[in-house]
């Protein structure tokens, strides 16, 4: 995968692995009138060939990032380790709502898990971030086919194509 | 009541960091973590700038974008709608911007990663909340306005400047509960801060200086703004330590600098200007060993307190002319025991008491010309004006500070030669005692 264009590689396995492990992630679309919109999502899954990526969101939140997603088709989603800051930010323009499934929840419980783990690190509690990480209740899911991916990790680097 | 930006203040002290989505103009979204977000005021706030990005392309081209901040102590989560209006790269709101962000760089281990470029300035165009949680919100601040009312009675009673200073920092010891705080003076001929009070440390440190500009305290005093660190950080240290040697010792390669004092493990820290009007009166800074002490209420607090004194002590400089009544009977004690060896060194009015270096500047002028009077006229008592139409002295016509430098004499005499006194004996006059005989060496430039 190439950073800006619209030919779509496979993620490599690093990065991969990455995005679902214990990360922040915040999605962000727009509307019709070009005013992006953002949610903290609830984890991530990644298609067996790494090339579709789905992000879990709880639908209460997200105010209506969902049917922007659902107008346009246009993505961005950041991730980015607490206790590290390592950060990269993926990209799609064919992003879509589709059901939640069972493994859906058994990922937002343990990316909650994992993700409450890692800012245990850094010194917060574990009622805190299950507040903010939410989706214990409902979920929705968005799919996308990432086209583009950036380094995003604060330094000289933060906004540099990844290149695979 | 409806959400509005100092509502969520709280959120801004970037323990927490924030997100903000933008657009480019051909409709490809894009979301960016943000190291600061700064309250500048009701309507608007400030974002990092950082490092050229997408967000900051995307801002340029399409102002409008959507920022969502973390409650630190609750994890609720509000949405900013935000229209991007300029970039400052320097000025007040730039600096304060800077050492907060050099905070919470420390903070995130990210020193000398986080660099500020500039500070974007957005208006605030709608505040919602995404959710709220059922986590306790941080007890009401300890600055309320019925604390700030009893302060400033207190404030108000002070009749000269050395009570006034004194009752600033007995107030935020009680009943605000700031420990470790200190009031420095501004001289404007100098180009410098000295340290005139001060609580809670080893050493008082009262002459310490600090130039404008250089750490926390010269910050404040360069853009007249109030600065807080929430984190202890090597980028915005006290200063001292950042000049050289060679500057330290000034003639005859003689330490003339009192060191600054200060908390070995200061985490928050917070420096704020003493203004009369537009003048820069002094900075008044405080810091804690603990992380976060001082918030926005807190420096809320601290600027009310700060603009209080800043209007009392223009007001006592407003001094009546020294009225010709007969100074106190009671007489000074005459000088016993043997002779205290008392040399000046003319380049720098400074002044030596045996081998340990006592004072320079203005003040040290001022106490050459005492020994003087003492030594060749017998006189102990003096006023004010005397001082002021004293040549020699070479106060600064505007904001001469007279007042101030003689709080910082007699507090350093009182720490390093007790056997020179100044006692005040009514407004604008006072009288020098001098418990031993001196012998006076001047050393020509």
């Amino acid at each position: 995968m190439t950073g800006g264009t619209a030919r779509a590689q496979p993620l490599d396995a690093g990065h991969a692995a990455f995005i679902q492990g214990p990360v922040s992630v915040i999605v962000a679309s727009r509307n019709a009138e070009l005013v992006a919109d953002v949610v903290r999502g609830c984890g991530c899954r990644v298609s067996r060939d790494r090339r579709q990526v789905t992000v879990l969101i709880e639908p209460g939140r997200a105010s209506t990032l969902l049917d922007d997603v659902a107008a346009n088709g246009m993505i961005a989603v950041v991730f980015s380790q607490p206790s590290t800051h390592k950060t990269i930010q993926l990209k799609g323009t064919d992003a879509r709502v589709v059901p939640v499934t069972a493994a859906d929840r058994a990922t937002a419980q343990r990316h909650l898990r994992e993700w409450a783990d890692d800012l245990g690190r850094i010194g917060y509690a574990a009622p805190f971030s299950a507040a903010l990480h939410g989706g214990s209740g409902p979920l929705a899911a968005i799919r996308f086919t990432p086209t583009a991916a950036f380094q995003q990790t604060p330094g000289p680097d933060a906004g540099r194509p990844i290149r695979t | 009541m409806p959400l509005s930006v100092p509502a969520l203040r709280r959120c801004f002290e970037g323990a927490i960091p924030a997100a903000i989505a933008t657009c480019s103009r051909d409709g490809t979204p894009n979301v960016s973590y943000i190291s600061e977000v700064h309250y500048v005021d009701p309507q608007h706030v400030a974002l990092s700038f950082q490092f050229f990005s997408k967000t900051r392309q995307n801002v340029l081209e399409n102002p409008r974008a959507t920022v969502v901040v973390i409650h630190p102590d609750t994890g609720a989560q509000y949405k900013l709608a935000v229209r991007y209006l300029r970039t400052e790269e320097s000025g007040p709101l730039f600096e304060c911007m800077k050492a907060k962000l050099a905070g919470i760089a420390s903070h995130a281990g990210m020193t000398g990663v986080f660099q500020l470029r500039g500070s974007d300035v957005y208006r605030v165009e709608s505040v919602s909340e995404v959710y709220g949680t059922s986590l306790d919100a941080p007890p009401p601040p300890e600055v309320d306005v019925t604390t700030l009312r009893t302060c400033m009675a207190r404030l108000a009673a002070a009749g000269d400047l050395a009570v006034l200073l004194d009752a600033l920092l007995d107030v935020l010891a009680d009943p605000i509960g700031v420990e470790h705080a200190m009031v420095l003076m501004y001289d404007p001929s100098g180009d410098r801060l000295y340290t005139v009070a001060s609580r809670g440390y080893a050493q008082s440190g009262v002459g310490a200086e600090v130039h404008p500009g250089e750490g926390i305290i010269g910050a404040a005093a360069q853009a007249r703004i109030p600065i807080r660190i929430s984190h202890a950080t090597s980028e915005f240290g006290y200063g001292r330590a950042m000049r050289e040697d060679a500057e330290r010792r000034g003639v005859a390669g003689l330490v003339h600098e009192i060191p600054f004092p200060g908390l070995p493990e200061s985490q928050s820290q917070i420096a704020v200007p003493i203004l009369a009007g537009e003048r820069l009166l002094g900075v008044l800074f405080a810091e804690s060993g603990a992380t976060g002490r001082f918030g926005y209420d807190e420096e809320d607090g601290f600027m009310v307190l700060a603009g209080h004194v800043g209007a009392v002590a223009a007001l006592l400089e407003e001094e009546p002319p020294a009225r010709e009544d007969a100074p106190p009977a009671q007489a000074a004690a005459s000088p016993r025991g043997s002779p205290l060896r008392v040399r000046r060194y003319a380049e720098n009015d400074s002044i030596f008491v045996g081998e340990d270096y006592l004072i320079k500047g203005v003040a040290g002028a001022i106490l050459w010309r005492l020994l003087r009077a003492h030594v060749d006229e017998g006189r102990n008592d003096h006023t004010n004006r005397e001082l002021r139409l004293d040549p020699a002295i070479r106060l600064p016509e505007l904001s001469e500070n007279l007042e101030a430098r003689l709080i910082l004499l007699a507090r350093r005499l009182e720490e390093r030669c007790p056997t020179l006194r100044i006692e005040k004996t009514g407004r604008g006059r006072f009288r020098f005692h001098v418990l031993r005989p001196v012998t006076l060496d001047e050393i020509p430039r």
